[in-house]
């Protein structure tokens, strides 16, 4: 199995504020990780490295053995490999459900606009809503606005796909139907890096959970692992909480 | 596609009308044999000059100037500009000469040559028709109207502190002879032939003194520069006093009656009759003021929108740059930026333009600035995700900024760019001071003929009122057809 992802050492610093103090991680193909961990450990901006939307302090980071923080690299190239999915969605507003879709795909000369809307509509049909192909996003709910989302990225064949808590901003009822989008691609073999809350979706899904406290990552393994024998005591005391409430 | 290619004919059109206003000056001056000169005169100083009831210039000045040109073989183009700014714009070399009843002085002498002193003149005081006063001493502790860069001002301010008045500024004789026939201020001073002409043409003042500071008035150019239209001024100017048509120039003008050039009473006495009499000055001001509104937005709008990028950019150089530009394009006053362009840059670079021109690239960086301003406030307002999601799919910044920012932060911006429209138009007025005869200067234009303050600015309100309704409708129906909702 090749290796996806290589993290070597990674730091991020806000200012005086170290976030990322030293993460090493490798994802292999097919594999599906889950990152969990307290409020402001620094999950988000980790995944957020992970494509570069934020600039590392130190460390390395390769995406299918292209090294991300050497100056050659073409980003916008590497991007397209890595779909990524937002709490609050991101969908742009101005464009209908389709285009929101199939934007990216024609303006980097991937397809042409007919191969596009071909192919966004099947992924929309792969997400449950093929009716909405020329409804606004407005005119979305929030479990339908983050399927749309996952579309979009799917849009660009990505090889591994980063979500970050893509379930957390949706009112309860949503979030069957967006894990179950998101079940589905584990299961066709997607590489996934998923930040999230729902502890159902780690035990069923992944492959391994990572537990991130303070800027490390303190505990690592199968869910199974993790969730039943954690050995870091930072990680007792918040699957303690979380499991028990 | 059809937006595409209407953008690209409006930028090929504004680049046309540049390259034709840029090489206006120059390329009349080579059509003809003749020495060719430009020749700046008082939009409003009668007898001297004025419009008559068709719109055309004459007056003492404007005939002798006409007479002396036919006998002495040269063209002129004669740009009617406010006497200040046409002063300052001789020497700044924008023109070569100035013929508008300037008095030749000590002061003037350093810095203008001047042909053959062609009219004796001197300084009165004059009050309204109702007023008190019974001499100067009467003006202690009130305020005296003075207009601007006259030789009638420089005497008022050098006896100002004997006679212990205060005093206020215009830059046109009409509005400041009612400003003291309506009490405002107490008296004015002013040249008395022009002062005897305005009260014979029912003009309510009256003279106060007799002449003072007595002196002439000179064709003047810049100090060392046009030498041979001065002696050729000269030559015509002894001709036409030998041959008596100089004589006969003054007398047409001194003792008219006012409806011989500003038209009949009953005429200037109804609101229509005026419109109809002035139909095609004012025509032509709403052109240029139009023309001056819209090419104008759309060069800011072209400079606003790529400082305003430039401003939200993640660089910091170009960051700095855009503030800065924003800073000093909207901090000065649009009058100032005006007569820096049009009378600075010339004085610096040698090189004349045009009036059009001037007031175009002020219109430009002023209103542009304001644009960019809102430009960078609607973009930074678009949120921030917008950009990450974008970027995520792998298009570039600029791909980003163009189909997912920019789209969502024009909609944001569509409602102050109507107000900029607005302001624009409103703004053509004040390049009236460079001599631009858009519709404020016309209404100016024709007071100083027929002395009807009252109905032709109400008359020129309505027309503002009328254009910019129209206007607001226009960018409204446009806001539908090309704007995204
Ligand atoms: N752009 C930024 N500038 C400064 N500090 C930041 C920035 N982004 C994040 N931080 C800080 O970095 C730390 C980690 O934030 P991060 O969002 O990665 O945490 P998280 O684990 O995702 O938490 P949550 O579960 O609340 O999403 C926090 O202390 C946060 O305040
Ligand atoms: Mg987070």
């Amino acid at each position: 199995m090749a290796t996806k992802v290589k993290v070597t050492d990674l730091h991020k610093s806000y200012g005086d504020n170290e976030v990322l103090k030293g993460i090493n991680l490798e994802v292999q193909e097919n594999e599906v990780v889950v990152m969990i961990g307290p409020s402001g450990s620094g999950k988000s901006t980790f995944l957020r490295t992970l494509n570069k939307l934020e600039e590392p302090t130190a460390g390395s980071i390769a995406i299918d053995g292209i090294d991300l923080t050497a100056k050659e690299t073409n980003l916008n190239k590497v991007r397209e490999n890595i779909g990524m999915v937002f709490q609050h969605f991101n969908l742009f507003p101005h464009l209908t459900v389709l285009e929101n879709v199939t934007l990216a795909p024609v303006e980097l000369g991937k397809l042409t606009k007919d191969e596009a809307n071909e192919l966004g509509r099947q992924l929309l049909a792969q997400v449950g809503l093929a009716d909405k192909a020329d409804a606004k996003p407005t005119q979305l709910s929030g479990g339908q606005k983050q399927r749309v989302a996952i579309a979009r990225a799917l849009a660009m064949k990505p090889s591994i796909m980063l979500f970050d808590e893509p379930t957390s901003a949706l009112d309860p009822e949503m979030v069957g139907e967006v894990l179950k989008v998101m079940r589905d691609l584990a299961e066709d073999g997607m590489t996934m890096i998923v930040v999230t809350h729902e502890m159902g979706f780690a035990k069923q899904v992944a492959d391994r959970v990572v537990f991130f406290a303070d800027g490390y990552i303190r505990e690592e393994g199968t869910p199974d692992a993790v969730f039943n024998n954690p050995q870091d005591p930072r990680a007792q005391d918040f699957l303690n909480k979380v499991l028990n409430v | 596609m059809f937006k595409k290619a209407w953008i690209k004919y409006v930028m090929l059109t504004l680049a046309v009308i540049l390259g034709t206003l840029a090489t206006t000056t120059t390329g009349a001056a080579a059509a003809t044999k003749e020495p060719h000169y430009v020749i700046t005169t008082d939009t409003t100083y009668p007898p001297f000059e004025l419009q008559d009831k068709n719109g055309q210039y004459v007056g003492i000045d404007i005939d002798i100037l006409k007479a002396i040109a036919k006998r002495e073989h040269f063209t002129y183009k004669l740009v009617p500009i406010s006497f200040n700014s046409g002063a300052q714009a001789v020497l700044s070399g924008q023109f070569d000469a100035i013929m508008a009843g300037m008095a030749i002085t000590p002061a003037r002498k350093l810095v203008y040559d001047f042909g053959t002193p062609y009219y004796k003149t001197g300084v009165i005081a004059a009050i309204a028709k109702n007023s008190k006063i019974k001499s100067l001493n009467d003006l202690r502790g009130k305020t005296v109207a003075l207009k601007t860069g006259t030789g009638a001002a420089a005497y008022a301010l050098s006896i100002q502190k004997q006679y212990g008045f205060k005093v206020t500024y215009f830059n046109d004789s009409n509005t400041m002879y009612n400003d003291v026939a309506l009490g405002n201020t107490v008296a004015t001073f002013e040249d008395e032939p022009v002062m005897k002409y305005a009260i014979q043409n029912g003009v309510k003042l009256k003279i106060l003194t007799k002449p003072a500071n007595s002196g002439y008035y000179g064709f003047g150019v810049k100090k060392g520069h046009n030498q041979e239209l001065i002696a050729k001024f000269n030559a015509g100017f002894a001709a036409i006093k030998k041959d008596g048509t100089y004589d006969k120039i003054v007398a047409k003008y001194i003792g008219a009656k006012e409806s011989t050039f500003a038209g009949s009473a009953a005429v200037n006495n109804s609101i229509w009759g005026l419109l109809k009499q002035n139909k095609n000055q004012f025509l032509a001001g709403i052109g240029q003021t139009l023309m001056l509104t819209i090419l104008g937005i759309i060069l800011a709008t072209i400079f606003g929108v790529i400082i305003g990028i430039l401003a939200i950019v993640p660089n910091k150089f170009s960051h700095g740059f855009a503030s800065t530009i924003i800073y000093i394009f909207r901090g000065l006053p649009l009058l100032v930026l005006a007569f820096f362009i049009y009378i600075g840059i010339p004085s610096l670079t040698g090189h004349k333009f045009s009036a059009l021109l001037a007031g175009l690239i002020t219109l430009m960086l002023n209103e542009g600035a304001y644009i960019a301003a809102f430009v960078a406030g609607g973009l930074k307002s678009v949120d921030n995700g917008q950009m990450e999601a974008a970027r995520s799919l792998g298009l570039s910044y600029w791909k980003a900024m163009r189909k997912v920012v920019m789209p969502q932060g024009i909609k944001l911006m569509v409602p102050s760019f109507v107000n900029q429209f607005i302001i624009t138009l409103k703004d053509t007025s004040i390049l009236s001071a460079i001599g631009i005869i858009e519709l404020t200067q016309t209404g100016t234009v024709i007071i100083s003929r027929n002395s009807q303050g009252f109905r032709v600015w109400f008359l020129v309100a309505m027309m503002y009122l009328i254009m910019i309704t129209l206007l607001t409708f226009l960018a409204k129906w446009a806001d539908k057809k090309f704007g995204n909702n």
